[in-house]
C-alpha cells in the first residue's frame, strides 16, 4: 500500500462536498460566537444551506458520473456513497428543521447544536466513503463522537444524562471491538483495503476479527444483540437526536456493511450469511415483542427501529445484487416514514409535554392532520400498501426469496402482523379514543415542512416507485457480480418439477 | 374512452376519496356530494362494463397494462372476465348504497367517507386485477380502512357495555381478551378483524412469493403465470394450502370465520354492508383467480378440502345465527353460513355449480346488503340490537319491514330472487360430487328460514316496548333509494337472469375446463405449455349455444 501524498486538484474533486461541508461547517460556528445577536433560527437555516449546497454537488457528481478513490483507496466516492450521503444529508436537513423549537428547551450551547448535527453529518458522509479498515475506524469514530455530546444535550435532564452516559460507555466499548477485530484482520491478511481482501482463506483469527467488527457495526445499526443501549438511548435522548440517531448512523453502517460483507467477505459468504440471519430474526422477533409493551412512543420506535434493522438484514442475508438494491430502497422509504413520525412526535411534544403513548388520545379531534400523517407514517413502517414501506418490505422479501431463504421470510412476514398490533395501538390511541383534552394542537412551520416532506415521500415512493427502484439499482452497481443461483436460470426454463 | 372503463371504475372513488380530504367537515352538503358523486361515477362505468362485457367473446376484457416496476417484473394489469365482471358491479352498487345508508352519519362524516370510498376501491380493485402482486396490494389496502371504520364509528355489544366500568377499560386492550365471546368491544372487533386477515394474507403473500420464485419468470403477472409456469408435487401442494387458506379465511370457511361475526357487529351498517357484501367475496374471488388459474391440478386434487369444510360453515353458522339474540350477530353468521354454498359450489368444480357459485357472490351481496342497512335503520332508531327487547316495530315503520321481508326472501332464495337462482345452480351441479353435501345444504336453506322468521318477527311483530314508539320509517326518498337500489337489482336479475348468466359462463367455462379436462403432465412431458392453457373442449360461439352445452 502506497501513500501517494501529491493531490491534484481533480482527486481532491472527489473530496469536494466534504471539504465544503467543513469549510461551512466552520464557518457556522465562526458566525455563532462573532455575532452576538445571531438568532439560532438563522444559523439553522443557515446550516441548512451548507448542506442542500453540498446535496446539489452530490447530484451532480451522481449525474455526470465523477466517481474514484483516493488516498491509496482509503477513501472511495462511488454512486453507492452517493447514494448514502444523499440520505444522510436528507435526514440532516430535516432533524434541523426538527430541531429549530426544540432548541430552545436547551439553556445553553443552542448555536453548537448545529455545528455538531453538521458535524455528525460529516462524520457519516466519510464513513460512507471508507474503503478501508483503518478508514473505516476513524470514520466511523468520527461520527459517533457528535453524538455523544447531542444525546447529553439536555445538561439538567438525568434521563439525557443517563442517555449519554450509556451511549458513551458501549460506544467506546464497541470502538474497543472494532479495533481489536482489525487488529485480527490485519495481522492475518496484511491487507486493510476492502477489495484486496477478497480472496482470503477463512481461518479462525481472520472469522474472529470479522466476528468483532460485526460486533462494532451491529452496534451501530442496533442489531440484536447489541441493541442494548438504543431504547434508553432514544427515551432520554432530546426527540430531535433521537430522531437522527434512528436513521443516519444506521444508513451509515449499512455503506459499511454492505461494502465489508459483500466486497471483502465475498468468498465466506456461508459463513456469514448464517450470522446474518440469525441476527435478523433475532431483531425482528424482538424489537416487535417487546414494543407491544411499550407505553412510551419514542421507546416505541425504538423497538420498532431495532426490527426495521432485522428486515433490512434480510436484504444482506440475500447477499445479491438484488439484496443490495433491497436495502438501499427500503432505507429510503425508512427515512421519510421515521422522519415524519417523529416530527409529529415532536409537535404533539411540544403542545403536551410528554411522550406517553396515551397523551396521543383523541388526536384526530384535536388535530386531524397530524392524526393522518402519524397513521400514514406507522402504517408506512408496519408496511400496509400503497404505502412507501410496503414496497420496501416486499423488494427486500423477493430478493430473499430468489435466494431461498424461506424460514427468514417466513419470520419476516410474521413480524408484520406483530408489528401491526402496535402500531394500530397507537392508530387506536389516535383516531378511536376520546381525547382527554379537546384544546387543538398547533404545528409550527419546520415542523409542517417536515412533515410535508414524510407524506410526500411515504405516498410517492409507494404509489410510483419506478425511479427510485432505479436509482437504487443504478447505485448499486458495483455489486453486479454477485450473481445468485436463481438469476442464474434463464426465465424461458418454466416447467418445474417439485 | 370505453377501454378506460376500468380505470374510471377503480379511480373514481380514490378521487373521491382525495378530494375529500380539503373539503371541511362543515360544508355538509358539499361533502355528501363528493362521496355519492363519485361513487355515482363509478356505478354508471359499471354498469356500462357489465353491459359492455361481450359474454360470446369471453375472456379478459377491458384490458389496462400500466408498468409499474421492471426489477420486480409489476405492471398495473387490470382486465375483467365473467367472474369479475358481476363482482365489480355489485361493489359499485353497494358503495352507491352505503354512502345513501350512512348519510346521517354526524361523527366526523368526511372521514367516514374517506375510509368508505378507500375500502370500496380497494376491493373493486381486487375484482380486476391480473397482477398478483396488485391482487395482495388492494386486498391488503382493503383491511385498514375496515379497522377505523370498525373503530371510529361502530359500536359495542350488548353485553360489553353492560360490563364496562373502569375496570373493563383495562381489560378492554389486553391481548388476553381475544377469547372472550359476545363481549366485545368495537376495539376489540377491529384489532381481530385486523389482525387476523393480515395473518392469513400474509400466508397468501408466501403463497405467492413462492409462485413467483418457482415460476422462474420473474413475473406477477396472472395470464403469463398461468400459461407458463407449472407445479406440481408437494410444493404445488404447499403453495395451494397456502394461497386458499390465506384467502379463505376473509371468505370466511368455518374454522377461520371467527373474526367475521364480531366485525359485522361492531361495523356501522354501511360498513357491514360492504364487509358481508363483498370484502368477504375477496376470499373467493382471489382462491378463482390464483389457486384455479395458476394450480388448476392440484385445484382439481384439493378442492375437496372446501367440500368437507362447508358442511361446518353451512351447519355451524346457521346454528349460531339461530340462537344469536344480536340482529347484526344473525346476518353475520347467516353470511357466515351462506359462504358456504358458495364454497361448495366452487369444490364441485362443475360448470354449472361454479357459475352457481359466482352468481350466489352477487345475489348475496344484494340480500345482505338489505339486511344490515336495514339492522342498520332500526339500531338508529332504537340503539339496540338486542332482538328481545325490540318487537312491534312494523306499526312504526312499515316500508322498512316490508323491505325486511323481501331481505329475508332473498336471503332465502325465494323464487323471483337472483338468490333462488344461484342456490338453484350450485345445488344441482353438485349433486353429482357431493350429494351429501347438497342435502345439508338444503336444510341449511330451512335453518336459513328459520333464523330469518325468527328475526324478523322478534323485531317487527307482536308487542312493542313504549321507549320506541319515538322510531320513525325511511320515508325521504335518500333512505329509501339504497334499499330500492338492492331490491330492484335483486328482484330484476332473479327474473331476467340471462345476461347475468352467460356474462358469468363466458367467465367459468374456460376455467373449468382447464381443470377438468388437462392433461397432467407427468404423463405427457413434451406437452407445449401454451397448448395447455387454451381449453380442450372447444368454446361455443354463441350464446344459444352455451345453453346446449351439458356439462361434462
Amino acid at each position: 500500500m502506497t501513500f501517494s501524498l501529491t493531490l491534484s486538484v481533480s482527486d481532491l474533486l472527489l473530496l469536494l462536498p466534504e471539504l465544503f461541508l467543513t469549510a461551512w461547517l466552520c464557518a457556522v460556528l465562526i458566525v455563532d460566537f462573532s455575532f452576538k445577536r445571531i438568532v439560532q433560527e438563522q444559523l439553522a437555516y443557515l446550516s441548512i444551506l451548507g448542506l442542500v449546497i453540498t446535496l446539489a454537488c452530490l447530484a451532480w457528481f451522481d449525474v455526470t458520473g465523477i466517481t474514484g478513490t483516493l488516498f491509496g483507496k482509503m477513501f472511495v466516492l462511488d454512486r453507492l456513497a452517493i447514494f448514502f450521503k444523499v440520505i444522510i444529508l436528507l435526514a440532516t436537513i430535516l432533524v434541523i428543521l426538527l430541531s429549530i423549537d426544540y432548541v430552545h428547551r436547551f439553556s445553553f450551547f443552542r448555536g453548537e447544536y448545529y455545528f455538531l448535527v453538521v458535524m455528525s453529518a460529516l462524520g457519516m458522509m466519510f464513513m460512507t466513503s471508507a474503503n478501508d479498515l483503518l478508514s473505516l475506524f476513524v470514520t466511523l469514530e468520527f461520527a459517533t463522537f457528535g453524538f455523544y455530546v447531542l444525546v447529553s444535550y439536555l445538561r439538567d435532564d438525568m434521563a439525557s444524562n443517563e442517555a449519554g452516559l450509556k451511549f458513551f460507555i458501549l460506544g467506546v466499548f464497541a470502538a474497543g471491538l472494532l479495533a481489536y477485530g482489525i487488529s485480527l484482520v490485519y495481522g492475518e491478511t496484511g491487507k486493510l483495503v476492502f477489495s484486496e481482501m477478497s480472496g482470503a482463506a477463512p481461518t479462525t483469527g481472520l472469522v474472529i476479527g470479522f466476528l468483532l467488527i460485526f460486533a462494532a457495526l451491529g452496534f451501530k445499526i442496533g442489531a440484536v444483540p447489541f441493541h442494548s443501549w438504543i431504547p434508553d438511548t432514544y427515551h432520554g435522548a432530546p426527540t430531535p437526536v433521537t430522531a437522527f440517531l434512528s436513521i443516519a448512523p444506521k444508513v451509515a453502517a449499512f455503506a459499511i456493511l454492505l461494502r465489508l460483507f459483500l466486497v471483502a467477505l465475498s468468498t465466506f459468504k456461508p459463513i456469514w450469511a448464517l450470522l446474518i440471519v440469525a441476527a435478523s430474526i433475532l431483531s425482528m422477533t424482538y424489537g416487535n415483542i417487546v414494543a407491544i409493551a411499550q407505553r412510551n412512543i419514542k421507546r416505541l420506535l425504538a423497538y420498532s427501529g431495532i426490527a426495521q434493522v432485522g428486515n433490512v438484514l434480510i436484504g444482506l442475508a440475500a447477499g445479491t445484487k438484488m439484496g443490495t438494491d433491497s436495502i438501499l430502497f427500503y432505507l429510503l422509504t425508512y427515512l421519510f416514514a421515521n422522519l415524519g413520525a417523529f416530527a409529529v412526535i415532536m409537535a404533539i411534544s411540544n403542545a403536551v409535554g410528554s411522550d406517553e403513548i396515551d397523551d396521543y388520545s383523541g388526536l384526530n379531534r384535536r388535530s386531524p392532520f397530524l392524526a393522518f400523517a402519524m397513521l400514514i407514517f406507522l402504517l408506512s413502517l408496519a408496511g400496509v400498501p400503497p404505502l412507501a414501506g410496503f414496497i420496501g418490505k416486499l423488494y427486500i422479501f423477493v430478493a430473499a426469496i430468489k435466494e431461498g431463504l424461506y424460514i427468514l421470510i417466513t419470520v419476516g412476514l410474521i413480524n408484520i402482523v406483530v408489528s401491526m398490533y402496535y402500531y394500530l395501538i397507537v392508530v387506536k390511541k389516535m383516531y378511536i379514543s376520546e381525547p382527554l383534552d379537546s384544546s387543538p394542537i398547533k404545528t409550527t412551520g419546520p415542523l409542517r415542512a417536515v412533515i410535508y416532506v414524510g407524506l410526500a415521500g411515504t405516498l410517492v415512493i409507494g404509489i410510483y416507485p419506478q425511479p427510485f427502484l432505479d436509482w437504487a439499482v443504478a447505485a448499486t452497481l458495483m455489486f453486479s457480480n454477485l450473481v445468485g443461483p436463481a438469476a442464474s436460470i434463464p426465465p424461458s426454463v418454466t416447467p418445474f418439477g417439485g | 374512452m370505453a377501454e378506460y372503463t376500468l380505470l374510471i371504475i377503480l379511480f373514481a372513488p380514490f378521487a373521491g376519496a382525495l378530494a375529500l380530504i380539503f373539503v371541511s367537515n362543515r360544508q355538509v352538503s358539499l361533502v355528501r356530494g363528493i362521496a355519492a358523486g363519485s361513487a355515482f361515477v363509478s356505478l354508471i362505468a359499471s354498469v356500462y362494463l357489465f353491459y359492455a362485457y361481450d359474454a360470446v367473446k369471453g375472456g379478459f376484457q377491458f384490458i389496462q397494462r400500466i408498468e409499474w416496476s421492471r426489477q420486480l417484473g409489476i405492471s398495473l394489469h387490470l382486465g375483467v372476465d365473467g367472474i369479475g365482471t358481476p363482482l365489480v358491479l355489485a361493489s359499485a352498487i353497494l358503495l352507491f348504497a352505503g354512502i345513501f345508508v350512512s348519510w346521517h352519519i354526524k361523527d366526523r362524516m368526511k372521514e367516514f367517507y374517506i375510509w368508505i370510498l378507500i375500502l370500496a376501491a380497494a376491493t373493486i380493485g381486487v375484482f380486476m386485477s391480473l397482477d398478483l402482486f396488485f391482487l395482495y396490494f388492494f386486498y391488503e389496502m382493503s383491511v385498514i380502512p375496515m379497522y377505523l371504520l370498525l373503530g371510529m364509528w361502530g359500536s359495542h355489544t350488548k353485553k360489553y357495555l353492560e360490563m364496562t366500568d373502569t375496570e373493563g377499560l383495562k381489560q378492554r386492550d389486553s391481548v388476553g381478551f381475544i377469547f372472550n365471546f359476545g363481549a366485545n368491544s368495537k376495539e376489540y372487533a377491529a384489532m381481530k378483524l385486523v389482525l387476523f386477515l393480515s395473518a392469513f394474507a400474509v400466508a397468501a403473500l408466501m403463497g405467492i412469493l413462492l409462485i413467483y420464485k418457482f415460476s422462474g419468470l420473474n413475473t406477477f403477472d396472472i395470464l403469463i403465470l398461468r400459461e407458463q409456469a407449472h407445479f406440481s408435487g408437494p410444493l404445488a401442494t404447499l403453495i395451494w394450502l397456502l394461497i386458499f387458506f390465506g384467502f379463505a379465511s376473509i371468505a370466511p370457511i368455518w374454522p377461520l370465520h371467527s373474526w367475521s361475526p364480531v366485525g359485522h357487529a361492531a361495523a356501522p351498517a354501511a360498513t357491514s354492508m360492504l364487509h358481508a357484501g363483498v370484502l368477504m367475496k375477496l376470499g373467493h374471488f382471489s382462491i378463482i383467480r390464483v389457486a384455479f388459474e395458476i394450480l388448476p391440478e392440484t385445484t382439481r386434487e384439493l378442492m375437496p378440502i372446501a367440500a368437507v369444510l362447508c358442511i361446518f360453515s353451512i351447519i355451524y353458522g346457521g346454528l349460531v345465527a339461530y340462537y344469536a339474540k344480536d340482529t347484526k350477530y344473525v346476518i353475520g353468521y347467516s353470511s357466515s353460513s351462506h359462504m358456504g354454498y358458495v364454497f361448495l359450489g366452487m369444490a364441485a368444480l362443475d360448470y354449472i355449480s361454479l357459475s352457481g357459485a359466482v352468481i350466489y357472490m352477487f345475489a348475496h351481496a344484494m340480500a345482505t346488503g338489505m339486511l344490515f342497512a336495514m339492522a342498520g335503520w332500526v339500531y338508529d332508531q332504537t340503539h339496540t340490537r338486542d332482538i328481545p327487547s325490540l318487537g312491534g316495530l312494523s306499526n312504526r315503520m312499515p316500508f322498512i319491514s316490508a323491505a325486511f321481508v323481501i331481505g329475508c326472501m332473498a336471503s332465502i332464495g325465494m323464487p323471483g330472487t337472483v338468490n333462488f337462482i344461484a342456490e338453484v345452480m350450485i345445488i344441482v351441479g353438485s349433486w353429482n360430487k357431493y350429494p351429501f353435501q347438497v342435502i345439508v345444504a338444503v336444510l341449511g336453506i330451512v335453518l336459513t328460514m328459520a333464523y330469518l322468521f325468527k328475526m324478523m318477527r322478534g323485531l317487527f311483530y307482536g308487542s312493542m316496548a313504549e321507549k320506541y314508539s319515538h322510531s320513525h320509517d325511511a320515508v325521504t326518498v335518500i333512505d329509501r333509494l339504497p334499499l330500492l337500489i338492492m331490491i330492484t337489482v335483486s328482484i330484476s336479475f332473479g327474473i331476467f337472469p340471462g345476461h347475468l348468466y352467460s356474462v358469468v359462463r363466458s367467465g367459468v367455462d374456460p376455467l373449468i375446463a382447464r381443470i377438468t379436462k388437462v392433461v397432467p403432465v407427468a404423463e405427457h412431458p413434451t406437452m407445449n405449455i401454451p397448448h395447455a392453457a387454451s381449453p380442450i373442449v372447444p368454446l361455443p360461439a354463441s350464446r344459444e349455444a352455451i345453453a346446449k352445452v351439458t356439462p361434462r
